[in-house]
């Protein structure tokens, strides 16, 4: 195997591909102390084992990995050996910068192909996960190794190729995460990692592709299998979930309005009015005074 | 054109069905809650959510189905699970989620009162069985591990009567549910004070103890303009999902049993009189003032069989367990009554009736070198309804049965009825169509309205055909497994005991 590493200003192979901040492969054929210290870096870090056995520290968890498994680390997260030093094998990598502002815009820049509502599922589904090591991609292997070859051949289209690629590791990386857990059997219980995903995040808007990212599904097959399994459609569950939630705080008196539509997803006050009054027949301030009246 | 709207908020989903003055379906709607498992042995369910979820389904139902069609709603009557347990605060307000039937965090009170000669003068009162499923049993937990939430608890509600709360302002509970808490005395219908004393509470806890047939109050003004519904629907407070299958099937008096197999199941009888029985094994719940459902309950239903199916049905399509199981039965259908000497103990949730052992396991039994997958499969069924048998049997000890009805999703699998007519070696009546509970409702609802003279005149008019004819050479091959069935559920206590200790 080719070992190499650019780094982004240092290395002029880089300068056309300013989202990749570090690309490399190596082989390692002896122990040397620090050469893989932890470290905390702002790009999306990802490793993929080719020969060897790693035992890597991701925010302070101790993994093990194999050939075959990929480690993917979002920004701010604590990464290295826990010793500082790197075991014998082989290892291949980049580093991707995102954009600074909010965890929504990982993939936002320009270089990526991705449509608009594809990224924020990717987003979400990268940002939300908390499985750091995604075991048997041997696939993203093969796509770190054209990423590389493109680099170094320079042939016809290559920088466009390379965010193709870039763009396809993640898609991979994405659709592994939501299978990883679940052998396409329990519905049941992939719905209930979904229904928590989303009340932990009943702030943001959800579209239904986002959604289906996260179960791990096609739009298609999840609309109909949401549609069986609770009666509604997926984003009339969720308006379900939403203002069951908006109940709760507004038995709560020190919680403003305005704050509760925001909270629990809404656009706007006037949007969590319409809809709670569609739904319950009271306005949200109608329903407040009903339950708080005997104090 | 008048219609009557049920309503029964089942153990994971709500059923909303919308019937003709006939009893002809107009159209039904589900809306599924989740439910939440915060610790080991919890199973808690947000009230909120449901109600809300009920709203939206009723809704989705009246806009589609009634209100087009110029339909006026004349009454609409409740059915719910039974063992729920929702503290409220003195303004209504929950006191955290509702604690469902299949909550075990009240094993230790459920253990100590059954070994009490107390637990026996209450199960004789009360007719629930002492488990940690029933309400005695959880309120006396709340009492003693949640301190803080017993002290602010103004009353301890069922879910029903937080759904009625919220539609009418009422504190009520029917006397099904409320024979289910295992704080009623049902030869009295009054709460019981020595249960009662050992939760630690007193009846202004509890809502009103009304039959089944209460007309509540007027809907609140503003569901009444939200739903399109006038002031004079009337609202009926119905009764249990358990009491509503039963007479939904048209089962009145003796000589007939009801076999439920959804998830969980349970055979029932009904009779003008209460099932004594000194092993505590039978629950007796209260349809009305003079009739006792009588039966026992089981935790390994259909879920087992879908367990068995996500573990080893091919799932040629993904999440298509439906035909993944469909599948697995063809392939149990071609071999042999009795599975060539294979048997399957189905307690994989620990058991209720008739061995009433929390700890009890799965087993497979009596394999040989010649078994294959096929074998399994039908031995998994077979064990499943080997235990629906042990309940029946016992109950069978006590009353006479001569034919069976059938519902809910795993009995109506038409391999499983034919099953349970050869292992019973009794002639099974199908409802097919429609759920058994909400047909009950319907006659509830009927009866309220005139429309039938009583219970007993609206359960004759269900009519269903003997469809599944036993096999006796099958019977007497079921048998001789049975008996090894049996003999193991008992036999294996003690090691279900240290095994379930080391898990």
């Amino acid at each position: 195997m080719h070992q190499f590493a650019f780094q982004q200003g240092l290395s002029g192979e880089l300068q056309s591909f300013p989202h990749i901040i570090e690309l490399g492969a190596k082989k390692n054929q002896s122990i040397h102390l620090n050469s893989f210290p932890q470290s905390v870096s702002e790009c999306i870090r990802i490793y993929y084992i080719n020969e060897g056995k790693f035992e890597w520290k991701i925010n302070d968890e101790t993994y093990i990995l194999y050939p075959g498994d990929v480690s993917l680390i979002m920004p701010n997260e604590k990464f290295g050996s826990e010793k500082g030093v790197l075991e014998i094998g082989s290892i291949s990598w980049i580093h991707i910068r995102v954009p600074n502002h909010g965890n929504n815009e990982l993939l936002s820049g320009k270089w990526s192909s991705l449509s608009e509502t594809e990224s924020q599922a990717i987003n979400k589904v990268l940002s939300m996960s908390n499985m750091p090591v995604l075991s048997k991609l041997p696939e993203a292997g093969r796509i770190l190794r054209y990423i590389h070859d493109e680099i170094f051949n320079q042939e016809i289209g290559y920088s466009t190729r390379v965010n193709q690629l870039i763009d396809e590791l993640f898609i991979i990386i994405t659709r592994h995460l939501t299978k990883q857990n679940n052998r396409a059997r329990d519905f049941p219980k992939v719905f209930m990692q979904l229904e928590q995903a989303l009340r932990q995040n009943l702030s943001q808007q959800w579209t239904v592709e986002e959604m289906a990212a996260i179960a791990g599904m096609g739009t298609t097959l999840f609309n109909e299998k949401v549609k069986s399994y609770t009666g509604f459609t997926p984003l009339n569950y969720l308006i379900n979930i939403r203002i069951s939630e908006a109940i709760k705080l507004l038995k709560k008196k020190d919680v403003s309005i305005t704050d509760i539509a925001l909270d629990t997803g809404f656009y706007s006050s006037q949007h969590f009015s319409t809809t709670f009054k569609k739904l319950t027949g009271y306005t949200p301030s109608e329903f407040r005074k009903n339950n708080l009246s005997l104090d | 054109m008048k219609c009557i709207i049920t309503i029964e908020l089942g153990t994971n989903a709500v059923r909303v069905f919308a019937f003709d003055l006939n009893g002809n379906v107009i159209g039904s709607q589900r809306g599924y809650y989740p439910t939440f498992h915060t610790a080991p042995d919890y199973s808690e369910q947000d009230p909120d959510q449901m109600f809300i979820t009920m709203l939206y389904a009723l809704k989705n139902l009246l806009n589609e189905h009634i209100h087009p069609k110029k339909y006026k709603v004349a009454s609409i009557c409740f059915s719910a699970s039974m063992h729920s347990v929702l503290a409220v605060d003195k303004n209504g307000n929950p006191l955290g989620n509702a604690i469902t039937w299949s909550d075990n965090r009240a094993k230790k009170e459920a253990q100590t009162l059954k070994s009490s000669s107390l637990g026996k003068t209450i199960y004789t009162a009360t007719g629930t069985p002492l488990h940690p499923m029933s309400p005695l049993t959880k309120i006396a937990w709340i009492k003693n591990n949640d301190k803080e939430r017993f002290k602010q608890t103004s009353k301890f509600l069922s879910i029903k009567s937080y759904i009625i709360k919220q539609l009418t302002d009422e504190y009520l509970i029917d006397y099904s549910i409320a024979s289910a808490t295992g704080l009623l005395n049902i030869h009295k219908i009054k709460w019981d004070s020595e249960a009662l004393k050992f939760a630690g509470i007193t009846p202004a806890s509890l809502p009103d103890l009304v039959p089944v047939f209460t007309p509540l109050g007027k809907l609140k003004k503003a569901y009444q303009s939200s739903l399109g519904l006038s002031a004079d629907t009337r609202i009926i407070i119905g009764s249990s999902d358990g009491c509503m299958a039963i007479l939904g099937d048209g089962v009145k008096g003796e000589g007939r049993a009801t076999i439920t197999i959804e998830d969980s199941g349970a055979v029932r009888v009904m009779g003008d009189k209460v099932l004594k029985d000194v092993k505590q094994r039978f629950f007796n719940y209260l349809l009305t003032e003079d009739r006792y459902v009588s039966g026992g309950p089981t935790n390994n239903g259909g879920i087992i069989f879908e367990w068995f199916t996500k573990q080893f049905g091919d799932f040629k399509n993904p999440f298509d367990i439906e035909f993944s199981m469909q599948d697995l039965i063809t392939e149990a259908s071609k071999v042999s009554v009795g599975s060539e000497g294979l048997l399957f103990l189905p307690y994989l949730l620990g058991e209720r009736a008739p061995i009433w052992n929390a700890n009890a396991k799965g087993v497979y039994f009596g394999l040989n070198i010649k078994h294959e997958r096929k074998h399994f499969i039908r031995a998994t069924i077979e064990g499943i309804l080997y235990e629906i048998y042990s309940i029946g049997k016992t109950l069978e000890e006590n009353r006479g049965i001569k034919r069976l009805s059938v519902n809910g999703s795993f009995a109506n699998i038409p391999f499983c009825t034919q099953m349970l007519a050869d292992i019973f070696n009794k002639p099974v009546q199908l409802r097919q169509n429609f759920h058994s509970v909400s047909y009950g409702a319907f006659l509830v609802a009927a009866t309220e309205m005139g429309i039938y003279k009583n219970l007993d005149e609206a359960a004759k008019t269900v009519v269903l055909p003997d469809e599944y004819l036993p096999d006796k050479q099958n019977h007497n091959t079921y048998m001789k497994y049975f008996k090894i069935f049996e003999r193991l559920s008992t036999k294996l206590a003690p090691e279900f005991e240290e095994i379930a200790n080391l898990q």
